[in-house]
């Protein structure tokens, strides 16, 4: 069985962004590959076999440095998997721990700085919906964050076409095989082209992976309405 | 008062049985203090129901335990706990010397507006239900609820009641507050025995001993003890949180009454309470049966789901506008729902996604509500138990409103 990681759903969560595991392990299910999505909860065990794509979502404020503690607790494998070239999607808190640093209100908090770059205020919260122009095509979501992104040349996901992204017109963020994004909930299973990047970086360029589901239908109802509604704004 | 009167009657006019709110934002506009000098005049004082959910249910099962031991109360419809509607509420019965002939009023508030609303009043009680991860595109997270909540317990001059598993509930309480508490919960036995565990966002680590405590739920069935006896109670549908709103009120309701307070009485009361609108409701529409099943953010989602009998092959699962962000809803696994007959609703795509990569079978997606009811309700019986349709508030509110049910 391949396994898919969820990194602590317990606290990064929130927005649903773990189920984005659910969302490779079905993709994969569907053309005929044993996987499954797999919680670590903080401070817990890894399985001892090595992961084919790892999820790490958003979680409150509140919650950021019990993340990072759980996230130091598991360093070793984390930069295993990034010399190795597993996937990693990063989403909200989670992208941001990622980078090296977080500047919160009246301090800064100490990312994993397996990312480039670092976290840092907006003048005003971004809430709303996001299009993304990236190389997979317009990336849909929605986004909910205080902080932005902050880089020297490193590559994004792609230029913000509605919304407000890393704050400076890019959106997210791409390093090796990590994956860093402000677009929070099931965004994989919004966007299967993305989907389709990540399970091919994981399971190899299998023709498979890319047959349209029906999920992918409903999902295209869905982008087709959210363009509109960008549109018009 | 005259002037809202008038606004009342007029907007009455305009709209049948609709336009509650449009009194109350009139008058709030011309006579902002009217809520608050309405609020104050109550001999026995008033009392505040806030907290992500199961405020409706608490609010109904405390002011039905306060009449059945001769209080006349004041209440507001769940659908009115926001200030316009409120204050419409408040319009509805008011004297036109501004006054309501009630010894106390029970009041559900929302989170956000009670705290607004919260420089206007002053609270003999106020009942904390719990915090839960809801509508985070308006309050952004749990904490910032916390914040809001803890605004309307300030308030508190007597008594603040709240969920003593509740951990950021419990937290709040210690840091701020030095008014008299009250706390309800379930035992640990209770607590074990559930797979989800309360949905709250937090848990406390440990289970009270001590206050008004839901020590057994079987079905409809269920035990509260205080004072060291269990008591059973009827629920007015399956499932912990309605066993959880039932201790709520009971704590609350010993707090208001005093030595009055009888238990008997107020068993009997809570086991009368039929569930409030959405909430395990069963209606008869064209000769059919139909369940209503509200969901309200996730937690209630879950719950309702898990409640739901297996094997149901005649379910309809509705997303409407009132979800701004479905993101939220993908932690519930829904896969229990197991067939949905019809998707429907503003955001019917939405939750059909859902519903497809949580492996429910999706036999059509519509977003035309009206239409999906009615092919929805023509189905024949359904082979297992009855045709149950799950909503959030504002599909529901357009179901009732197109099957002609009152709202």
């Amino acid at each position: 069985m391949s396994a898919i990681l969820q990194l602590f759903p317990e606290l990064t969560n929130v927005n649903g962004d773990a189920e984005n595991a659910l969302v490779l392990a079905r993709r994969a299910q569907w053309v005929g590959i044993d996987a499954e999505p797999v919680p670590v909860p903080a401070g817990g065990g890894l399985p001892t076999e090595s992961p084919v794509a790892v999820v790490l979502g958003s979680g409150v404020d509140s919650a950021l440095e019990q993340t990072r503690d759980a996230l130091l607790g598991i360093r070793e494998a984390l930069d295993e998997w990034i010399a190795a070239g597993i996937p990693i999607l990063a989403v909200g808190t989670g992208f941001e721990l990622l980078t090296a640093s977080i500047e919160l209100e009246g301090r800064v908090l100490d990312g994993l700085a397996v990312l480039p770059g670092r976290a840092t205020p907006l003048e005003t919260r971004a809430a709303g919906e996001v299009v993304v122009a990236s190389t997979w095509g317009e990336l849909i979501g929605y986004e909910n964050h205080a902080r932005g992104y902050r880089s020297e040349g490193a590559a994004t996901l792609g230029a913000v076409q509605t919304g407000v992204g890393n704050g400076d017109g890019t959106e997210g963020v791409v390093s090796g095989s990590v994956f860093g994004t402000h677009l929070h909930g099931p965004i994989l299973a919004r966007n299967p082209s993305f989907a389709i990047a990540i399970l091919t970086a994981a399971f190899g360029d299998d023709g498979d992976l890319y047959a349209k589901t029906r999920a992918d239908g409903v999902a295209e109802a869905i982008r087709v309405a959210a363009l509109r509604r960008a549109r018009t704004v | 008062m005259i002037l809202g009167r008038a606004v009342r009657i007029a907007a009455r006019l305009r709209k049948k049985g609709g336009g509650s709110a449009v009194p109350g934002l009139v008058v709030n506009r011309f006579a902002p203090g009217f809520l608050g000098s309405v609020l104050s005049s109550f001999p026995e004082g008033l009392v505040v129901v806030t907290g992500s959910s199961g405020k409706s249910t608490t609010t109904k099962m405390l002011v039905t335990i306060l009449e059945a031991h001769g209080k006349r109360v004041f209440t507001n419809p769940s659908t009115a706990n926001i200030s316009q509607g409120l204050t419409s509420a408040l319009l509805e019965r008011a004297s036109l010397t501004g006054r309501i002939d009630a010894d106390m009023a029970v009041l559900e508030m929302d989170e956000g507006h009670g705290a607004l609303l919260s420089p206007q009043f002053e609270a003999r009680l106020v009942l904390l239900t719990n915090v839960m991860t809801d509508q985070i595109d308006r309050f952004h997270d749990s904490e910032k609820v916390v914040g809001m909540l803890d605004t309307i317990a300030r308030r508190a001059t007597e008594r603040l009641v709240l969920n003593g598993d509740d951990a950021m509930l419990d937290a709040m309480a210690a840091d701020t507050h030095d008014t008299a508490l009250a706390r309800f919960g379930v035992t640990a036995e209770v607590f074990d025995s559930l797979p989800r565990g309360l949905g709250y966002a937090q848990t406390t680590p440990g289970r009270d001993s001590e206050g008004t405590l839901v020590s057994r739920v079987d079905g409809r069935s269920a035990s509260i003890r205080w004072d060291g006896f269990d008591h059973d109670v009827t629920l007015p549908a399956r499932g912990v949180h309605y066993a959880v709103d039932a201790a709520a009120a009971i704590a609350a309701s010993r707090e208001l009454l005093g030595d009055a307070f009888e238990s008997t009485t107020a068993v009997d009361a809570v086991s009368s309470v039929r569930a409030v609108f959405g909430r395990g409701e069963v209606v008869t529409v064209r000769g059919k049966r139909i369940e209503f099943v509200l969901v309200q953010n996730p937690a209630s989602f879950q719950l309702n789901v898990d409640e739901l009998e297996e094997g149901l092959d005649q379910v309809m699962v509705a997303m409407g506008s009132d979800v701004a962000d479905p993101s939220y809803f993908w932690p519930v696994d829904a896969s229990r729902i197991g067939r949905a007959r019809i998707v429907s609703g503003s955001k019917a795509d939405e939750m059909a996604l859902q519903l497809l990569y949580q492996h429910v079978q999706v036999d059509e997606i519509d977003a035309d509500l009206p239409a999906a009811l009615d092919r929805f309700i023509a189905l024949p019986e359904p082979e297992t138990g009855v045709k149950t349709i799950v909503f959030t508030a504002d599909p529901m509110r357009r179901t009732r409103s197109h099957l002609g049910l009152a709202q």
